[in-house]
């Protein structure tokens, strides 16, 4: 197995951490899918208010990415289509039924898998609906069903990011999947990586995923965000014609396999809790698009909360009313944060986090209690170097950002914007309280949409 | 204490509120309640986190790395006062006549900087940058006792003005704006700036009159016969390697003392604020430089040439200028590697102004604002090997 070590990059020490339980909770009363958290879709829908839908149906197909559909995760009434700013739609709503129809899918028997062309490997990973669980990189967009042969797949199972499910956890009873689920990535790319952290590794023992001659098994160490795809792709690329890589985290990779496996449209999820705000923290077996709500068994956060889905660096903030969303395997609850703190600046912090060793923090080993406090104004790049210090993939997102702010798009492209993996550090350790993600992400998504007009 | 304060400042706000009598000087007001009261603003987008590090402390922090020197210039310019008056020399008397003196020109440049950035912000309608907290302590540092508060206002002024904000305030600078405003005045009027006037006398009023002539250990050389060795000169003339170190001579307020700027440096480069590598290359580059000059030239040709490179480090204001300003991460490249080149060739300008340029005295003003200027050349530099290096994206 190769080993990688990344030495950018830092770890947040999040107080809050969910247990290493895993609990199985009932069936919620209703699922959503959320249309406009998805990356580059234009939605189609399929189905209105009021549609009977089987697990399985069809909701909604993307417009500019012809073919590819997203099927309903739960069986029942359509009950409601819920539009945002400009009428993207947010959410549709599916109130379950107690006993939930589905639709049947042909399945494949694993010692199949090699004799499927690779055609109608595609087709049915498309007409199932697990198609856009595989992303592209740098893009993160969903890829053409009919692009071309990527040079690799990359498989994610552990993340770095507080608090993301442990994948002994979320493989507990399904471990076989793995192996199937990389037999039919490597019909898919002409190589399979499966990276994994160093603390998981021994999951991987046995499996023989490193025997095939097309298949990587990759442990990783190092602080966050090195079990980043992007972040592999750029330490094990030799060139260019590697970026556009494909990549898939671990939870995917189960449904993607359990579809063509079972026949059935897979709708488990596992979601890790956590977060100083939760009622509840730990690991908990539910359905995708659960309410949030759900998953916290009906506690009541009490105070001035934010419900952050998928990671508090790359996920974003969500309401307490709102659903889990399609990629989203991680719901951390932290305080808001906004009250004034008198000499707030001039504190000796002990208790303050900091990537800088200007606070006291810096002899504080414990884990910390976040709140959402932005800890400061916004003020000009002071060139201090932080950002380019932190960042896992070599980008100085300082400069990049001055040359998108003058619109040097070349420029910005050599310093390397799209190798960004979207981890987030670089505003997160940020003095002037700069949004450099939102920048380098903004203009990675502007830049994909001119290619693809 | 916290509701007190929140209320006295709701009460206090609000004429500068949108609408109010004083809506112009809003940022004034912004600048101050902000730092009694930090802000409550919360993440609007991802990362829904962020550091506790802001500007407010990172220049809070070069202010605190500065308490050292400045201290100890009090104490310094007191003390050198006295004894040039002939009055009793403890340490609170010195200290009081150093506050006497040093006071009024640091009230002169905070007020008169502040001013200009007020304006500026008002205009702009942007807050009023943390920067200038650090520039309005460290000019009057720079500045000899016997420096008129009018010249304190004028060099401020300039600094601010056509240092700073003419490029669009702090983060946009080219220049070191502390650095410009002495290098005015410094060119303006250098009969005061470069004379030989560096002790006030007390009780006499004038700025001609209450000066008395002390040379300061850089410009003793020019006033040396060739052939003389410079050491032995210095060492005659009350200038031992440890005075110097200590600084307890006359010179500017603040930068005499470079035992005084290395504990300063040390809390900075411990704390990650300032960079170590152009700290590191500074030093190199005096010493590397001092040590070409020491072995290669003719020592009867010029009394530096004779002299042990370590002097350089601890004479004139190379010390502080190398610790606070060099390292001011505006100006200076913000690559690494370079970094150590940016040190370094500050550390061989500032030795080959004092040597090779006798109409210049102190060579470290010059050096910085002139590798100021190749800042952005030297990150180019850096930037484009590293972007060949890498596997393109696009």
């Amino acid at each position: 197995m190769i080993s990688i070590h990344l030495k950018k990059g830092y770890d947040l020490n999040v107080a809050g951490k969910p247990s290493r339980e895993l609990k199985h909770l009932p069936s919620p009363d209703q699922v959503a899918l959320l249309p406009d958290k998805l990356p580059f879709v234009k939605t189609r829908l399929i189905v209105k208010t009021g549609d009977r839908v089987q697990i399985g149906s069809v909701l909604f197909e993307d417009k500019a990415n012809p073919g590819v559909r997203f099927l309903s995760p739960g069986g029942g009434e359509v009950i409601d289509i819920r539009y945002g700013p400009r009428r993207v739609i947010e959410a549709v709503v599916i109130r379950l039924d107690s006993n939930e129809d589905h639709r049947e899918f042909p399945a494949i028997p694993e010692n199949r898998i090699a004799d499927v062309p690779r055609e109608k490997l595609l087709a049915a990973l498309v007409d199932g609906g697990v198609w856009p669980l595989i992303r592209e990189l740098p893009f993160r967009n969903i890829p053409r069903p009919g692009a071309e042969m990527p040079p690799a797949v990359i498989v994610s199972l552990s993340s770095k990011e507080p608090f993301q499910p442990i994948p002994n956890l979320y493989f507990r009873d399904k471990a076989d999947l793995l192996v199937y689920g990389t037999r039919v990535l490597r019909r898919l790319a002409k190589r399979v990586i499966v990276s994994i952290a160093d603390r998981d590794a021994d999951l991987l023992a046995g499996k023989g995923l490193g025997e095939a001659p097309d298949c990587f098994p990759i442990r990783f160490r190092g602080h966050y965000p090195a079990g980043d795809p992007g972040v592999l792709l750029y330490r094990t690329k030799r060139t260019s014609k590697e970026n556009r890589s494909w990549f898939i985290h671990g939870q995917d990779l189960l449904l993607l396999a359990g579809l063509l496996r079972d026949g059935v449209f897979p709708t488990e999820r596992t979601v890790s809790v956590g977060g100083t705000a939760s009622p509840v923290r730990g690991h908990f077996r539910t359905r995708i698009g659960a309410p949030l709500a759900h998953l916290l068994s009906g506690a009541e956060p009490n105070g001035d909360i934010r419900y952050v889905q998928g990671g508090l660096l790359s996920g974003y903030a969500a309401s307490g009313k709102g659903h889990l969303g399609l990629y989203e395997t991680a719901l951390t609850l932290i305080p808001e944060g906004g009250e004034r703190e008198l000499f707030g600046f001039i504190r000796p912090g002990f208790h303050k986090p900091s990537y800088s060793r200007a606070f006291l923090s810096v002899f504080h080993t414990a884990p910390f209690a976040r709140n959402c406090n932005t800890h400061g104004e916004e003020r000009a790049c002071i060139n201090c170097g932080y950002c380019a210090h932190v960042c896992p993939v070599d980008i100085l997102p300082q400069y990049t950002m001055k040359a998108l702010r003058a619109d040097e798009i070349e420029e910005a492209l050599a310093l390397g914007l799209l190798d960004c993996v979207e981890c987030g550090l670089c505003t997160y350790v940020c003095p002037s309280k700069i949004e450099l993600y939102q920048i380098l992400k903004n203009a990675k998504a502007s830049y994909y949409q001119e290619m693809n007009r | 204490m916290k509701q007190t304060v929140q209320k006295l400042f709701g009460f206090l706000g609000r004429p500068f509120e949108t609408g109010g009598k004083l809506e112009k000087l809003h940022p004034l007001y912004e600048a101050v309640e902000t730092v009694f009261l930090w802000p409550d603003r919360v993440t609007a987008v991802s990362p829904q986190v962020r550091d506790q590090l802001d500007l407010k402390r990172f220049m809070s922090f070069v202010i605190l790395a500065l308490i050292p020197p400045a201290v100890y210039g009090i104490w310094n310019t007191g003390y050198q006062s006295r004894l040039a008056s002939g009055l009793s020399l403890d340490t609170a008397g010195a200290l009081w006549t150093g506050l006497l003196i040093f006071v009024p020109m640091l009230i002169v440049s905070y007020a008169a900087g502040l001013f200009w950035e007020v304006v500026f912000a008002a205009v702009r309608k942007h807050p009023v940058s943390e920067g200038f907290l650090v520039t309005g302590l460290l000019f009057p540092l720079t500045l000899p006792p016997t420096t008129p508060l009018w010249m304190v206002a004028a060099g401020i002024s300039f600094g601010v003005v056509i240092g700073k904000e003419v490029f669009g305030g702090t983060g946009r600078n080219i220049l070191n704006p502390a650095l410009t405003a002495r290098a005015f005045l410094f060119f303006a009027y250098p009969g005061q700036m470069s004379g030989d006037v560096w002790v006030r006398i007390i009780g006499e009023p004038g700025p001609a009159a209450d000066a008395v002539t002390g040379a300061t250990p850089l410009a003793l050389a020019p006033t040396l016969a060739a052939g003389t060795r410079f050491e032995p000169a210095l060492h005659e003339a009350g200038f031992s390697f440890s005075t110097l170190l200590w600084g307890g001579y006359p010179g500017s307020i603040g930068a005499t003392s470079a035992l005084m700027c290395l504990i300063g440096g040390i809390f900075l480069v411990l704390t990650g604020i300032a960079n170590f590598r152009t700290i590191v290359g500074g030093i190199a580059g005096v010493l590397g430089t001092g040590y070409l000059i020491y072995f290669s030239a003719d020592p009867s040709a010029s009394p530096w040439y004779s002299l042990n490179p370590f002097y350089h480090l601890v004479m004139g204001g190379f010390a502080f200028g190398l610790v606070y300003m060099a390292t001011d991460p505006v100006t200076a490249p913000g690559m690494e590697r370079v970094r150590y080149l940016y040190g370094f060739l500050i550390g061989a300008l500032t030795v080959l102004i004092r040597v090779y340029n006798p109409a210049f005295p102190e060579g470290v003003m010059l050096a910085i604002l002139f590798m100021n200027i190749f800042a952005p050349l030297l990150d180019q530099l850096e930037i484009s090997i590293r972007n060949r290096r890498r596997i393109p994206n696009v």
